[in-house]
């Protein structure tokens, strides 16, 4: 089986792939309208859900940035997974039930929709679709990159893909991906999910019995290796320092409720009480797919310490270093697969919130109403956005990755202080203002751009979007507190109070 | 009780930019954020922990301390206040007293290490760490739980339900008339 390792983990990447196809097509006969393609017309299963809203917390960086990060910086980067438990319980009571009764009652398609409805204003609708476009294009340009960077690592160990370029790898991904995503909208991205959360789960759990038997000792030889070669790396705050690892709890933490892409899948499920059996269901799911970080990075900063494994040449190469290492063939394919699939369905996820937001929210925010046949624009736009996302991917690597760096800052932390005071706070607090949002999303991208902008370092590892969060926080509870006390529609004062 | 709810967190947000501050304008130390691995390019050490902590370790302590209470606070906040009986906010006592015993246990450990150079393990890791691995994800069960558990008494209770929905009939009555 090891002569065909290569063969292997094509053969899982393209069964994979023709699998994406086919629930594209099968989604697209479930798509009727524009409220199937955005939110699955809300009918959605608890597991569909749950196993939906963990893997996509979860994109190509749990499976390659995540190892890469504990070989580079040890147990700093455990925060990032410990703060799970209470990031989705913050989720789940802050925006869970709130965001589904307003979905419901206003017939929300997105975030942007439901904000509208809380603050009764075009102004934060307008804002907030800013926020997700800017920050779907770096995600996706991100995300495309890294999918085709894989594929081509792939595709080169074979004979007949030997000299496959770049770009090729650009299109091939990008295409599977536009095809499935405008076929199918949202429908094919959950259901893609679903086959995502369960490799991740089964992979989780072989990566860890794979990785406890690389040493005698287990893993407690390893963490005992890590921690003779630098103690501060295996102690709770790792080599990055206490600030910098505390940042993460609190962005990564209270950030969850803050992302676009995973608090939209609050609005789909089709009864609200099935919240109660989603939130445990998506931690567990989590938790099991966490563990292939954690062992993976832990084990190749062990083996690389102790000369088993020759020093990686990017800490990124830590998870596929293991895997063509220590992992059977089949495992190695099965998580390859696992990775496409991570990749794929957090850009559709991202495909789809940008595209709400370019025909059905900023259209409204402007000119009082959305497009005309949204389910066809939904569409266009789709393979317009997907196409831009490439062509900026393949100029970042390229030419320039400035561009994409600076959207990239666009990430998790830009999402968390700028949505979550907004949406988690706001869906909450009847006091909330207009002119409260409004200054916490423009403090919080101000600040994220500034301090990318600039390159400022802040001393002791502490983060620019932690500043941001705790910034725009403050501001926003300040101002609303200062501000009149904004009045209400009937309707959405009588949501706040249940 | 819990009215005010929105103000203890003003309140903890705004002592939490404070401590950032007063740590972004501690005396520093080189290793603050790790420095580069002598031998492995791309690994990054930490080196003399004591000396990291020796400026910050009470702010730090503190930050997190007081994040571990905002974090039940916004729980409270998510819950409609008819249903913030003295029955959950004990529960949610509960929870942050669990939270802030972890944190405490983890950090104090840490301490020991620093100043001792020994430590047992745990399931595989470090004392300190494995509190910080088991237990902090652990810590917030117990919120899990009251969510799960609790959730026809505090969080959509049937009464909840049948007033969202005639409220739902309500607004679609409205439509119709217009």
């Amino acid at each position: 089986m090891e002569a065909y390792r290569q063969e292997i983990i094509v053969g899982a990447v393209v069964i994979y792939m023709l699998f994406c196809i086919v629930t594209g097509l099968w989604a697209m006969r479930r798509t009727h309208d524009s409220s199937d393609f955005f939110i699955a017309g809300r009918g959605l299963g608890p597991i569909v859900v749950a196993l939906a809203l963990f893997s996509s917390t979860l994109s190509g960086f749990g499976f390659v940035g995540g190892p890469g990060l504990v070989y580079s910086i040890g147990v700093s980067s455990f925060w990032m997974v410990v703060i799970s438990s209470i990031g989705y319980a913050i989720g789940f009571f802050l925006v869970a039930k709130r965001i589904r009764m307003i979905a419901e009652l206003r017939d929300c398609l997105s975030l942007p929709d439901v904000v509208a409805a809380r603050y009764s204003s075009e102004a934060v609708r307008f804002l907030m679709a800013v926020t997700i476009v800017l920050g779907v294009m770096g995600y996706l340009a991100t995300q495309i990159l890294a999918m085709a960077v894989v594929m081509q690592a792939i595709l080169s160990g074979t004979e007949t893909f030997a000299d496959i370029g770049l770009v090729s790898c650009v299109v091939i991904s990008s295409a599977v991906l536009i095809f499935y995503c405008v076929t199918g909208g949202i429908i094919a991205s959950v259901y893609t999910d679903v086959v995502q959360g369960a490799i991740m789960i089964v992979a989780g759990s072989l990566i860890l019995m794979t990785a406890m038997s690389v040493f005698e000792g287990g893993m407690q030889e390893a963490t005992s290796i890590i921690l003779a070669d630098d103690s501060e790396a295996m102690m709770p705050f790792g080599a990055a320092g206490v600030m910098a690892s505390l940042g993460w709890f609190f962005v990564f933490g209270l950030g969850l409720a803050g992302q676009p892409h995973l608090i939209t899948k609050m609005m789909m499920n089709k009864k609200m009480t099935d919240n109660r059996n989603i939130l445990p269901m998506s931690l567990f799911g989590y938790v099991m797919a966490a563990l292939l970080w954690i062992s993976i990075g832990i084990i190749m900063r062990a083996a690389v310490i102790d000369g088993v494994v020759d020093p990686l040449t990017l800490p990124d190469d830590a998870a596929s270093t293991f895997l063509s290492v220590f992992a059977n063939p089949l495992l190695a394919g099965i998580v390859f697969a696992g990775l496409f699939a991570a990749i794929m369905s957090t850009s559709d996820a991202f495909l789809n919130i940008g595209t709400a937001a370019i025909i059905h929210d900023i259209p409204k925010a402007v000119r009082g109403h959305s497009v005309k046949n949204e389910l066809f624009w939904a569409r266009v736009v789709t393979v317009l956005l997907a196409t831009v996302a490439a062509g900026f991917a393949l100029y970042s690597h390229f030419a320039d990755a400035t561009l994409v760096a600076l959207l990239g800052a666009f990430g998790w932390g830009t999402f968390a202080a700028s949505i979550f005071p907004v949406v988690a706070v706001g869906l909450n607090w009847r006091g909330a203002s207009v002119a409260g949002a409004v200054t916490a999303i423009s403090a919080a991208l101000l600040i994220n751009f500034s301090v990318q902008l600039a390159g400022i370092v802040l001393p002791y590892g502490i983060s620019g979007p932690l500043v941001a969060f705790i910034t725009s926080m403050v501001l926003f509870i300040g101002v609303s507190l200062v501000t009149k006390k904004p009045v209400l529609a009937k309707d959405i004062d009588r949501v706040m109070q249940i | 009780m819990t009215r005010g709810i929105i103000y203890w967190i003003f309140a903890i947000c705004s002592l939490m930019g404070i401590i950032l501050l007063a740590i972004g304008l501690a005396e520093t130390v080189p290793n603050a954020g790790g420095l580069p691995h002598p031998e492995f390019p791309g690994m990054v050490v930490g080196e003399d922990g004591a000396a990291r902590l020796e400026h910050i370790g009470g702010l730090a302590f503190a930050f997190n301390a007081l994040l571990l209470t905002l974090v039940v606070c916004l729980a409270i906040l998510g819950v409609s206040e008819r249903h913030r009986s003295p029955k959950f906010v004990v529960a949610m006592a509960v929870s942050l007293v669990i939270m802030l015993l972890i944190w405490w246990a983890m950090f104090s450990t840490h301490q020991e290490f620093l100043r001792t150079g020994e430590t047992g393990y745990f399931m595989g890791f470090p004392i300190p760490t494995a509190w910080q691995m088991y237990g902090t994800w652990l810590g917030a069960i117990p919120l899990v739980a009251i969510y799960t558990l609790g959730f026809r008494h505090f969080i959509f209770t049937e009464a909840d339900e049948a007033e969202f929905n005639a409220l739902l009939k309500e607004c679609q009555q409205e439509e119709n008339q217009d």
